[in-house]
């Protein structure tokens, strides 16, 4: 039982003591410092995973062996029960070279400081070209997601002109599967650039396949208007008659065709995504060609949904035998988590880095509420004394030190608890009302894509950061409390 | 006859510094009876307070025991020596010991509130503060609930403690010197206070005091010299 006094007498003390809201306030601060920062950082975490996972198939069929067709496999894996569907992919590398503007027309290039991200500096052509079949591929990636983010995303960037890439809205499935632009569109840019053209635009057909860059690549490429003409180059090794590698290269006219956007910031620095049979063509797998077949080094694999992770590893593991023994050779097979592994794993590590520094945090305000207890138990020992003497018991003069701490603590963390909810619900306006006044952003705006700040925080969380603050308070206080219970009456009476 | 309120029997009592134990109660038989006022007298360093300390449990003998009623409190658990502490004794003492962040009224019901849980305690808070508020218009205090003691003068501050001490209608009042630190005016009227309350309330009185003149007004002088009683 605790007798009444100890609260009474608790409060009083804390009342007549302003040091204690040193206390008060580190535990304010803590709490606080801990939603907000965490809110914060798992508002990124949880909007980086997700570019992540917008970026990346569910699984991956990759470290195939050279020359493999597309039919093969495709049969194989869309075998199993849990496929839902499969894209061919092809992997490649290449430089882009927009055609330099003819002179005295009017560029419908952009100039370079419309657009001005200091880190953003992939001015080289130089991509890594992702060949797809526009048929397949929004089966297995959200591509039209992808289309729709990147209009969001440059003007948030404030680049107004950014219109969403026509290419894969061709109701012909034949000009879709090369992302063709509109024939008027590419007869425009002919005339513009003085290019071999048919009198009248109506006699025109499109013949320049599309490409679609990752929004990133603006920097460098300095495009918005779609139809845009781009030359594409690529290299490769061909052995020569006499066994000797030689060195290919090849050229092709190719239209610019919009931007994407995954917001998985490498993703969309470096990939450009093409279609997978002008990437053949120039691979030197000629579609009219009959020997050729369907190359890919990877296949896209979408699975059913709500698969569990042990039916997910053991569709995979199905998926690898199943292709091993098609093409008599190993390959992997890997989910959107290992496609990721390294990148992933490094949030994750930062993540909980900075949860431990937020803790030390914790832990220093914790310490100063020791720190005043303690004193406050030296400077009352007399008052001790006298609690023994008017028949206090031991566990009574603990507690009032006890109670004081509770209270330091609690109040500390309903403060710190309502104080981080709000700011971290209100934190987008906190931001533009401190870029309005004072001009500087808490937050750069170019850091990010989008025009918010993500935030993410979890009632839960807020509930087990407030009690375990307080946790910490009481267990700070029990230290000076048992020195406090543990006085002779005489002795703290006698005391000067 | 019933048996004395407060009994200390061959109690010994010693402090240790360092290696020597130096004796300071060396066989102390004391009977006080319900209503008596014992005034014990003794030159400084003779060990009156720390007698009193003794009979108040405060502190342990080193030998000896202590009745209460007749009752040996020996064996008993801390807890319930603090009750007995609380029933039984009220302290008075020379320098006050009130504690400083609480007003008057709060210094007194704070005594009121060693046995009682939380809840019981709030259930009954209107009768304590009554109780208490009546204690403290009864030792001419009634206007200076609210001060805090450092609003308070030395007579007044005594009068506080008298209060405090009085809240649980204890059997046996102690006062360590309740005087000692007052003028001789002042401590005129609160040793007539304290006799009055002493009437009043048929409780016995043990005063720690080195005035003689005031000695002569109890029933019985005790004289403490080298630890023992002596007269
Ligand atoms: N904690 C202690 N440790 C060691 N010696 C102590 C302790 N407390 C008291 N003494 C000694 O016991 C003796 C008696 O002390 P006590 O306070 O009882 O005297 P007193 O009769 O009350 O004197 P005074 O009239 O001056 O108040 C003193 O000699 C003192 O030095
Ligand atoms: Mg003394």
């Amino acid at each position: 039982m605790i007798p009444a006094f100890s609260p009474f007498l608790a409060l009083r003390y804390l009342l007549r003591r302003p040091i204690m809201l040193i206390g008060v306030f580190g535990v304010t601060f803590a709490v606080w410092s801990l939603l907000v920062v965490d809110g914060i950082f798992t508002g990124f975490v949880t909007e980086i995973r997700a570019d992540v996972r917008r970026s990346t198939p569910d699984v991956l069929v990759t470290d195939l062996p050279h020359d493999t067709s597309y039919e093969r496999l495709r049969a194989v894996i869309a075998a199993d029960p849990a496929v839902r569907a499969t894209a061919p992919r092809l992997r490649h590398q290449g430089i882009l070279q927009p055609r330099p503007a003819p002179r005295g027309s009017s560029s419908p290039t952009i100039g370079t400081n419309a657009v001005n991200f200091e880190d953003m500096t992939m001015d080289s052509g130089f991509a890594l070209l992702l060949g797809v079949d526009p048929l397949r591929e929004p089966e297995v990636t959200p591509l039209g997601e992808w289309l729709d983010r990147s209009v969001e995303v440059l003007h948030a960037h404030s680049i107004t002109r950014a219109r969403r890439s026509e290419v894969l809205e061709d109701p012909d499935p034949d000009r879709r599967s090369f992302l063709l632009t509109a024939d008027h569109v590419e007869w425009d840019m002919r005339r513009i650039f003085d290019l071999p053209r048919p009198e009248r635009v109506e006699d025109h057909r499109s013949e320049w396949p599309g490409m679609i860059a990752g929004w990133r690549r603006l920097t460098s490429l300095k495009l918005i208007e779609q139809g845009y003409p781009i030359d594409l180059m690529t290299a490769s090794f061909d052995v020569a008659g006499d066994g000797s590698a030689q060195v290919n290269t090849r050229r092709i006219p190719m239209a610019f065709g919009g931007y994407f956007a995954t917001s998985h910031r490498m993703f969309d620095q470096s990939m450009v995504l093409v279609p997978i049979e002008t990437l053949r063509t120039l691979l030197g797998h000629d579609i009219e060609d009959d020997e050729a077949i369907d190359i890919v080094t990877d296949v896209a694999v979408a699975m059913q949904p709500g698969l569990s992770a042990g039916e997910l590893s053991a569709a995979k593991s199905r998926i690898r035998t199943a292709v091993a023994s098609e093409i008599g050779d190993e390959c992997a097979v890997i989910d959107w988590r290992e496609q990721n592994s390294v990148f992933l794993r490094a949030i994750a590590q930062e993540h909980s880095m900075m949860q431990f520094v937020l803790f030390v945090v914790m832990i220093v305000a914790a310490f100063v509420i020791y720190a005043t207890l303690h004193m406050m138990v030296v400077q009352k020992w007399k008052d001790i004394g006298i609690l023994a003497a008017i028949g206090g018991t031991r566990r009574g003069i603990g507690a009032v030190f006890v109670f004081c701490g509770l209270v330091v603590g609690s109040v500390g963390a309903t403060i710190g608890s309502v104080l981080g909810w709000l700011s971290v619900h209100y934190l987008n306006d906190i931001n533009d009302w401190f870029h309005r006044t004072t001009g500087a952003s808490l937050f750069p705006r170019h850091l990010f894509d989008l025009p918010v700040i993500p935030v993410h925080l979890e009632l839960s969380w807020v509930i087990q950061v407030a009690l375990g603050a307080v946790l910490l308070a009481l267990l700070v206080a029990l230290l000076p409390a048992r020195k406090a219970a543990r006085m002779e009456p005489v002795a703290a009476l006698s005391y000067e | 006859m019933t048996s004395p309120v407060l009994t200390a029997r061959c109690v010994h009592k010693s402090y240790r510094l360092g290696k020597t134990e130096i004796p300071v109660l060396r066989g102390v038989d004391l009977e006080v009876q319900s209503g008596e006022i014992v005034a014990l007298l003794g030159a400084s360093g003779a060990g009156k307070s720390t007698l009193l300390h003794v009979l108040g449990l405060l502190d342990p003998p080193s030998e000896g025991e202590i009745l209460y009623d007749g009752r040996s409190v020996h064996g008993l658990s801390i807890r319930e020596r603090a009750r007995l502490r609380h029933d039984h004794t009220g302290f008075v003492f020379q320098f006050y010991h009130l504690i400083p962040e609480l007003t008057a009224l709060q210094n007194v019901l704070l005594a009121g509130m060693m046995t009682d849980s939380v809840l019981r305690y709030w259930s009954r808070r209107q009768e304590a503060k009554k109780a208490a508020t009546a204690l403290l218009e009864r030792v001419g205090l009634g206007d200076r609930l609210k001060h805090r003691p450092a609003e308070l003068s030395g007579g007044e501050r005594q009068r506080v403690a008298i209060a405090r001490a009085l809240l649980a209608e204890p059997r046996v009042i102690l006062a360590d010197e309740p005087t000692g630190n007052l003028d001789s005016n002042t401590a005129e009227g609160v040793i007539e206070l304290m006799f009055e309350l002493q009437r009043e309330r048929d409780a016995a009185f043990v005063l720690v005091t080195h005035d003689e003149g005031l000695a002569v007004r109890a029933n019985r002088i005790i004289r403490l010299r080298d630890g023992v009683v002596v007269g």
